[in-house]
């Protein structure tokens, strides 16, 4: 069973690809869903997400991470709704109007931020921490200490989350009832966050001294005893994505808006 | 009463952690479940107070299915211990921690209240503690403290002495024996066969999903084949007498071979010796 | 090898002494059990063994410890690392890597063990706990058992001279917990490593030690081979310690006058005295 944000083992294209060209081109993607407000080349980008999810059978986290992350943007589309009084009027607001421009921009907003985080998110999914942080030692030389806390931060999302249904499972044992109203529920997990911190902090605090009696002060960026050698597959990766990014802003220049 | 009915369960809906697992726990019964990890003892923990629905069969409380019932109701009547008593605990105070089940279920009135203080009382607790700078065991009891302050009729207890060193572990089984003493039924996962032999009056061995013996603690704790199949090894007087039994079968009538405990034993090899020194004598 | 003198320990932020006059020496290829009642201060020992103390915790550290050549005050903890391998409680926490291999190759990256060497540390430190088959899973999908097979592997791959565990079983089942003992003392027993292990369940420790160490408040109350410390079962069980049934029988028996040989650690011990009384 998968966690959130836990690497997947696979043999897909995706998995293969070098861990740096993995986070370049996925920063390529969401750069080129921000270059250009047209609906629908964001459509075509949330689409090819889709599409790459699929490719290294990671359909059922991307939908599910597109869910939260629209539920998430609800409030921005919203604001954009009730501020973008653009297109033909449909209600009458007292400070203008909301047409459907305003719902065109509501829904880019929400699709926007879909697409443009799958990609950073498959990146999770499909690349182990351990392979993103010596890539990134080894080829862009990051100081290892910055690698490393990046991520044991990510290594400790899934335990952290674990925890946490661990506090809630533990308090509905004894009658609390964690179901109802948004609002309701946050004002009965704030008292658990008690627990989980005191926690956390016990466990970096032996992660800490683990890693430094297995050496980790004298690990330097040529430490890593795997390579991460560049594939054609990586090059063809990002010609593909300097080409979306191209194309997001030849859309944006050419293309009129739609209202 | 607490009935299984042909249950299985499963966490993803893809593996069965449980299958066709049925048995009845009668009113004041102290059942200990054996097995390694990943038998599925823990998940029969869940199934009794909702935490886990069956994915087929039945578990009722009471004659009552856990289906119709939310966890958060199923808590009055089903009192549960989990494994790490850091998870449970989350009140600034001992006395707030204890009141803290009588607060979520609305039940903290003038009764609430005398019960903390009797429970305080009867643990040694200093009411005004922060938890969190007690130490382990005393984390442990104050769990468990706040399970029993609810007086629920069954109280189920995952592990309760893992981690704990000897002292600590003889008094959390102490209050659970006392506790059963009054009446309650007493559900736990123990690794411990010395403390499941001292406390459990029946024991469920389970392995891959299954139950593979069911029966008064020492007649499990003795059956070959349960030991073999839950990968378990008997307490260790269980095992001295099972050994001298195997070394002359004509022991097998005598008191040898029903001894469990070191007393029991001593006595045992006294008489014998005893009976054999006469026999010489005469 | 491993050689505490006169030491004594108060932490930083207490203002009693967690152990005091510590003497113990432990020799080379040697298995150590070392128990105690909860706060008795086997963590501690242990730390002060590692080098975690004082390099980590601060306060007052007082007589010496010494590993092999290096005192610990004095080297770096790097240095003592290289030659004690420690494996924390909290197995979860010390994990740094998804995948197995990954988990195993992080130490032996850190120390710069030559990249033709290692391949065959890998493999022959899967190998010695049985978990070759585990080398491409991940993680998070073992046992409680698999992952602290994993976790001593990560440690024995860079052939520490002392390894050292603090409660490797807290969390296992009798099976797995049995199965890890006779893996650490097959693997000591063929590299001629020293294994210290602090554990609460005494059967064990009391089957596989040579030298059993008890703590009692701060300091060492016996020292000495499983047997001769398991007869004095009664002031153990008094400071808390508990003690394996078999020798508790065994003692029973001494006391009513039925045997008069010395005290016993396993249930094969206890059953020949028993088939000895009863001849």
């Amino acid at each position: 069973m998968a966690k959130f944000l836990e690497y997947v083992p696979g043999e897909s294209f995706l998995h293969r690809m070098n861990p740096v060209v993995k986070v370049l081109c996925a920063l390529l993607i969401s750069i080129s869903c921000f270059c250009t407000g047209n609906l629908i080349f964001l459509g075509v980008v949330l689409v090819m997400d889709f599409a790459l999810a699929a490719s290294c059978t990671m359909m059922r986290q991307a939908a599910g991470l597109a869910r939260a992350i629209a539920i998430f943007s609800i409030l921005l589309a919203l604001i954009a709704l009730l501020t973008t009084p653009t297109g033909p009027q449909l209600v009458a607001l007292p400070w203008g109007y909301l047409g459907w421009g305003s719902v065109v921009a509501a829904i880019t907003v929400v699709v926007r931020l879909v697409a443009c985080a799958i990609p950073l998110f498959l990146v999770m999914y499909v690349t182990q921490m351990s392979d993103l942080a010596n890539a990134f030692c080894k080829i862009v030389h990051v100081p290892y200490k910055y690698a490393f806390t990046f991520t044991s931060a990510v290594h400790f999302i899934p335990v952290f989350m674990n925890d946490m249904s661990g506090i809630m499972e533990a308090q509905t044992a004894r009658g609390v009832e964690f179901d109802g109203g948004a609002l309701k529920r946050i004002r009965l997990m704030v008292p658990l966050c008690v627990p989980l911190l005191i926690s956390s902090v016990r466990k970096t605090n032996s992660a800490a001294i683990a890693a430094e009696v297995r050496g980790f002060n004298l690990r330097t960026c040529e430490s890593g005893f795997k390579e991460y050698p560049f594939a054609r597959l990586d090059a063809g990766a990002i010609v593909a994505c300097v080409a979306l990014v191209a194309a997001s802003i030849v859309v944006s220049m050419l293309v009129p808006p739609l209202f | 009463m607490i009935e299984f009915k042909a249950v299985s369960a499963s966490y993803d809906d893809e593996m069965p952690v449980l299958k066709d697992v049925s048995f009845t726990i009668d009113d004041g019964d102290f059942v200990a479940f054996v097995g390694t990890n990943g038998a599925g003892k823990s998940t029969t923990m869940r199934l009794m107070n909702g935490l886990l629905k069956p994915t087929a069969g039945e578990v009722l409380i009471d004659g009552v299915p856990t289906t119709q019932l939310k966890t958060s109701q199923l808590a009055a009547q089903v009192g549960f211990l989990f494994q790490n008593p850091d998870r449970q605990i989350c009140c600034n105070t001992v006395r707030d921690e204890l009141l803290f089940g009588f607060r979520a279920q609305g039940r903290a009135d003038a009764h609430a209240e005398a019960r903390v203080d009797a429970i305080i009382e009867q643990f040694g607790f200093d009411a005004d503690a922060e938890p969190f700078l007690l130490n382990r065991g005393t984390r442990q009891l104050l769990a468990l403290a706040s399970i029993i302050v609810m007086e629920t009729p069954y109280v189920v207890l995952d592990e309760p002495t893992t981690g704990l060193d000897f002292r600590e572990c003889a008094k959390v089984m102490d209050i659970i024996a006392q506790l059963h003493a009054h009446g309650t039924t007493v559900i736990m996962v123990c690794h411990d066969m010395e403390v499941v032999g001292d406390y459990a009056q029946r024991v469920i061995a389970m392995t891959a999903g299954r139950v593979v013996a069911d029966g008064p603690t020492f007649q499990v704790l003795c059956d070959r084949s349960a030991l073999d199949a839950t990968h378990l090894l008997a307490p260790q007087i269980p095992q001295i007498s099972m050994a001298l039994v195997e070394n002359d079968p004509a022991r097998a009538d005598t008191a040898l071979a029903r001894a469990n405990t070191v007393d029991e034993m001593l006595d045992a090899l006294q008489a014998q010796e005893g009976a054999m020194s006469c026999g010489e004598v005469s | 090898m491993l050689c505490l003198k006169d030491f004594s320990f108060k932490y930083a932020e207490s203002d009693r002494f967690a152990l005091r006059d510590i003497n113990l020496a432990v020799p080379d290829g040697c298995f150590v059990g070392i128990t105690g009642a909860a706060g008795s201060g086997k963590s501690t020992l242990t730390y002060a063994m590692n080098g975690i103390i004082p390099h980590c915790y601060p306060g007052d550290f007082f007589g010496s410890v010494i590993v092999g050549s290096l005192d610990t005050v004095d080297a770096s903890l790097t240095d003592i690392s290289r030659l004690v391998g420690s494996v924390c409680q909290d197995i979860d926490s010390q994990m740094v890597a998804s995948i197995v291999e990954d988990e195993v190759l992080y130490g032996l990256e850190n120390f710069g063990v030559r990249t033709d060497e290692v391949e065959v540390r890998l493999t022959d430190a899967l190998e010695a706990m049985g978990i070759a088959d585990l080398r491409t899973r991940t993680i998070d999908s073992l046992s409680g058992g698999q992952k602290q097979k994993v976790a001593l592997a990560s440690i024995i791959a860079l052939r520490p001279k002392v390894l050292l565990l603090d409660e490797p079983t807290a969390e296992l089942d009798p099976a797995s917990s049995l199965a890890v003992f006779e893996l650490l003392r097959e693997y000591a027993h063929h590299h001629q490593t020293t294994v210290i292990v602090v554990e609460q369940k005494i059967a064990l420790l009391a089957d596989f030690a040579d030298k059993l160490v008890i703590v009692e408040k701060g300091r060492i109350r016996f020292d000495g081979a499983p047997a001769d410390v398991l007869a004095h079962s009664e002031e153990l069980l008094e400071i808390g310690v508990n003690v394996p049934r078999a020798t508790s029988l065994v003692n029973g028996l001494r006391q009513r006058g039925l045997y008069r040989g010395s005290a016993v650690r396993d249930v094969d011990e206890a059953v020949a005295v028993c088939e000895e009384v009863l001849a």
